[in-house]
């Protein structure tokens, strides 16, 4: 049997750890809100956005930028940086289907990204 | 010379080295992922975000299909790293894999460990003493690892 597991990932770390997890920093409320009410046209792309945080490595993000959506370096590697610097930036856009699934990619690699009609 | 656990060989397979420490600690990792997302557990917050921030219908939509989808790739993923836990050679795909698990992997410590842009470089100096230490000394171990896989992936 192997020995006694030193890394145990449930459960609280300490008690002087902070009591609350590191919330989400989005929130709807810093989202652009529309300054109207007209109707959404259906047609409007939807673009998909990576919001920065602090955990993602810049060299992970320029790399799945670059795997999932067959960017170049230097393309991946600016889009990585205004989510750096800018705290987000869009990375696709498209009918609402292909959003969701580059959304979906997205996710399945940890970052954080969601979509919104333009 | 910097030391490269992963790394691209001429055939297009992957190289791996660790040692039988280090792949202790890799063995032990995806069942407790696993128990995690069966228990749903708020520390696994960054791995599932919504996908609308405004739009309830389409967000609890997106979840429904979406999320189980989500912890289906993960479980793959999951399973395919105890499975090659040991090797010496792994293909692209699987390299990917283990990048995408060692990822989630510091997503949930990052989250229990509260980094953030201002206080990631202070969990690499705890005192040994500290409760969050093994948990730190794990995530700087896996911040290692992703980075040499992603330079062999590119490489």
């Amino acid at each position: 049997m192997p020995a006694p597991l030193p890394y145990v990932m449930a459960g609280p770390v300490a008690a002087t750890a902070p009591a609350t997890m590191s919330a989400p920093t989005i929130s709807p409320a810093e989202l652009d809100e529309p300054t109207d009410e007209v109707a959404v046209d259906p047609d409007r792309p939807w673009v998909v956005i990576v919001w920065n945080d602090p955990i993602n490595t810049m060299s992970y993000v320029t790399f799945v930028f670059q795997k999932l959506f067959a960017y170049s370096r230097q393309k991946a590697t600016k889009l990585m940086l205004d989510v750096h610097h800018k705290g987000r930036a869009a990375v696709t856009s498209g009918p609402r289907e292909r959003a969701e699934l580059d959304v979906f990619r997205l996710h399945e690699h940890g970052l954080w990204a969601t979509m919104q009609q333009d | 010379v910097k030391r490269s656990p992963f790394k691209r060989s001429s055939d297009g397979t992957f190289r791996v080295r660790l040692s039988a420490e280090e792949r202790q600690v890799l063995r032990s990792l995806p069942e407790q992922v696993r128990q995690m997302m069966a228990d749903e557990d708020p520390d696994l917050v960054r791995l599932f975000p919504p996908a609308y921030l405004d739009d309830e219908e389409h967000e609890s939509e997106y979840q429904h299909y979406m999320r189980e989808e989500l912890i289906k790739r993960r479980l793959e993923s999951l399973s395919v790293v105890e499975d090659t836990v040991d090797a010496t050679h792994l293909t692209e795909e699987q390299v990917l894999m283990w990048m995408r698990v060692i990822n989630d992997i510091r997503l949930i410590l990052g989250t229990k460990l509260d980094v953030s842009e201002d206080n990631e470089d202070a969990t690499a100096s705890l005192h040994p003493t500290d409760p969050r230490a093994p948990l730190a000394a794990l995530y700087w171990f896996l911040s290692f690892l992703l980075e040499s896989t992603i330079e062999a992936l590119q490489g």
